[in-house]
């Protein structure tokens, strides 16, 4: 008897954790996107799906989603093809390489609200370091944070730039997983170089790539600091992420109901996005070489 | 053994009389200042403190009065909220509606404090009858000038600066002559000047009185049409500070922008910053000569037990005492808000030598509370996003108001 319930007594500890911080707040969530609350009041009256229907009515909902698609869209393809690279590069165990990877790190460490701080500096149209180096070379100032077509791409630069670091040191350990017979196969056989990273790496560095892609679009989906500090979420809605829109309706505005309703349609669309690289791209994904 | 059971048993029970002698009250206190005003706040509370062995006061800086609001509304359903707060003067009807605030009129109406507030803080502290906050740091908005610019753009003799018109005359004269040399002219107004330039155009956001919405009212689109014009159109004012509030008076204080209009607040960093070459004068009167009262007092949370509420108001009424708010009226600049400041050494030594720090008191007399029914806060969190985008000239004027006004006109219906 004892034995049996052994497994179980040493997951419980883990299980109670996942349930009180991932569960409960997921069931709670939803129990509010029904309800219509402010925070302030214990009352919390049962409004079927109306704060569903305000959501799915408001264009900025539709606004904070395609923008939130087209960051994703590019900027997780983006730091995968960069992490590869220079995760190849760095993937030899000599002492430059190995000073490169911890700068490269670095930004995965630091304070994504101080990162944000220095880049809003940096960024600044008036005051910033890049516009004063533009200039220098007799260039115009540029508007980077207040025009709606660059603004999204300031912070898709910013966003790589911090995530960066960590997708190369899983691509270094996928790659140093490999093993070099296979490279001097390939180089017996007279294989050119970008041949063989295209037919050796790239295929045996597959599960790397489908785990950081998975976990990649789980963290474009949830992009909120960067945006928060930089833009909050403007000019004009150009940056207004579907988190970033969450928190405004519910912690700015006080409408906990819709703000709730909007972190539920979230992770519907999360799992749905789950399961379709699971389908689409998870067949193609093998272990073993 | 039995007896060394007894000595101890009796050695415990006397440290615990001890420590229940000694017992003091805790009063968590959130608040929004840091640097040189949380330097003097802290230093009242010291006093506070040297005064009231028996209370401690837990002084916590939260952030600006948004961050506040915010970080309530986490902490009061956690039931981890604290027991004294700052609240801003419009933001906190918000919070008396729904009953997390504590009426502070019994302990007020027994305060001989009370006889000493002026009419207008007693008057901000009041919500449909009741008093739920003491005010602490009072202000109104002023024009903050740097004398020097002026004098590099050719204005050694400041002109009028009143209208509309000159204040936009002065700007272009002074990004004509110092623009190449990263000079701005005027700083984007943040949310409390635009606020007082609306006043000033013979309008407001909300009618302090009707309760009425007036963000679609023509004076008030005038103002703001004005405001964006300063940034989009006539490029006076640097973007930067629009995306970023706080932006605009950084460069004022690091000698970059001719003027500013801001929070009289802000007067000693400036003249920190800027010293003889700052010169503060009273708001502009466009069409009317009128002026915002902000600034925040201090509420005690329904939740917290009575003697916590106790040594909490006793702590609210030291604050607002003529000797702190001496210290504090020298210290930062913000108004005095009690009749007795004035005959104090440290007041009277700043309203002699300092003929800046008394500006927004002069102009009290034109200046009035602003409304503060629960919408009152959704407004202000929702505007800044519409006068970004006026700003910026990435949408009409008109257009954004008269949406802005519609959402507003909802959210009443839906939150009163």
């Amino acid at each position: 008897m004892t034995s049996r319930l052994t497994p179980y007594l040493l997951i419980a500890p883990l299980l109670a954790f996942i349930a009180v911080f991932t569960y409960i707040p997921i069931l709670t969530s939803a129990n509010l996107s029904f309800r219509e609350w402010d925070f302030l009041t214990d009352a919390k009256p049962w409004v079927g799906t109306e704060n569903y229907r305000l959501v799915l009515s408001s264009s900025e909902f539709w606004n904070s989603v395609k923008v939130t698609a087209i960051f994703a869209l590019i900027s997780v393809p983006l730091r995968l093809v960069l992490a590869i690279a220079i995760a190849s590069y760095l993937v030899r165990e000599a002492l430059p390489q190995r000073l490169l990877r911890g700068a490269l790190f670095l930004p995965s460490v630091t304070s994504t609200v101080a990162i944000a701080v220095v880049f809003s500096w940096l960024f600044a149209t008036d005051y910033g370091v890049i516009n004063a180096a533009l200039a220098w070379f007799g260039l115009p100032k540029v508007y980077w944070l207040q025009d709606p077509q660059l603004a999204l791409w300031v912070i898709i630069l910013v966003n790589t730039w911090k995530q960066l670091g960590y997708d190369i040191v899983i691509y270094i350990a996928g790659l140093q997983a490999i093993s070099p017979d296979l490279y001097d196969a390939a180089d017996v056989d007279g294989g050119k170089r970008f041949h063989v990273f295209r037919r050796v790496t790239v295929p045996l560095v597959m599960p790397t790539t489908y785990f950081l892609l998975v976990i990649s679009v789980i963290e474009a989906f949830q992009v909120f600091t960067v945006v928060d500090v930089m833009t909050r979420g403007g000019p004009a809605g150009a940056t207004d992420m579907v988190v970033n829109l969450l928190y405004r309706i519910g912690f700015t505005l006080f409408d906990i109901g819709q703000g709730s309703a909007i972190a539920v349609l979230l992770f519907i669309l999360l799992i749905a996005l789950a399961v379709f690289k699971a389908r689409v791209l998870g067949r193609k994904v093998h272990y073993e070489a | 053994m039995f007896d060394t059971l007894k000595i101890a048993a009796a050695t415990s029970l006397l440290a615990l009389a001890a420590s229940a002698a000694s017992a003091e009250t805790t009063v968590e206190f959130w608040h929004s200042f840091s640097g040189d005003s949380g330097e003097v706040l802290d230093g009242i509370v010291a006093e506070f403190e040297a005064a009231n062995p028996g209370i401690d006061i837990d002084a916590q800086h939260i952030g600006n009065y948004n961050d506040i609001v915010t970080k309530l509304q986490a902490a009061i359903p956690a039931r981890r909220a604290p027991d004294a707060v700052i609240m801003e003067v419009t933001r906190y009807g918000l919070f008396a509606d729904r009953g997390v605030l504590t009426d502070l009129t019994a302990y007020l109406e027994a305060d001989p404090l009370k006889d000493e507030l002026f009419d207008f803080a007693r008057e901000v502290g009041i919500y449909q009858g009741k008093n739920f906050i003491v005010p602490f740091n009072s202000s109104t908005p002023v024009l903050y000038v740097n004398t020097k610019i002026f004098a590099d753009a050719g204005m050694e003799e400041i002109p009028s600066l009143t209208t509309f018109d000159e204040i936009l005359s002065a700007a272009q004269t002074v990004q004509a002559e110092l623009g190449e040399a990263g000079i701005s002219g005027i700083a984007a107004p943040g949310q409390f000047a635009r606020w007082g330039l609306i006043m000033a155009n013979d309008s407001d956001l909300i009618d302090s009185v009707s309760g009425e919405i007036l963000i679609d009212a023509p004076n008030t689109v005038e103002a703001y049409q004005w405001m964006a014009s300063l940034v989009h159109e006539h490029g006076v004012a640097s973007v930067d500070g629009v995306t970023k509030e706080n932006n605009g008076r950084d460069a004022f204080l690091a000698g970059k922008v001719g003027m500013m209009m801001n929070s009289t607040g802000n007067y000693r960093r400036s003249k920190t910053a800027l010293g003889d070459d700052l010169l503060v004068l009273p708001m502009p009167c466009n069409k009317a000569c009128a002026a915002p009262i902000g600034g925040a007092g201090i509420g005690i949370l329904s939740t917290s037990e009575q003697e916590v509420k106790d040594a909490a108001y006793k702590f609210i009424s030291f604050a607002a005492g003529a000797e702190s708010n001496a210290k504090w009226f020298a210290g930062t600049g913000y108004m005095p808000i009690n009749k007795n400041t004035k005959d104090q050494p440290v007041a009277a030594e700043a309203l002699e030598g300092e003929p800046g720090i008394s500006v927004a008191i002069e102009q009290l007399s034109v200046a009035r509370g602003r409304p503060r029914p629960p919408v009152v806060t959704w407004m202000r969190a929702s505007e800044y996003d519409k006068w970004q985008a006026m700003a910026l000239g990435q949408r009409d004027v008109t257009e954004t108001l008269s949406d802005f006004a519609t959402q507003t006109r909802a959210e009443e219906a839906r939150t009163n």
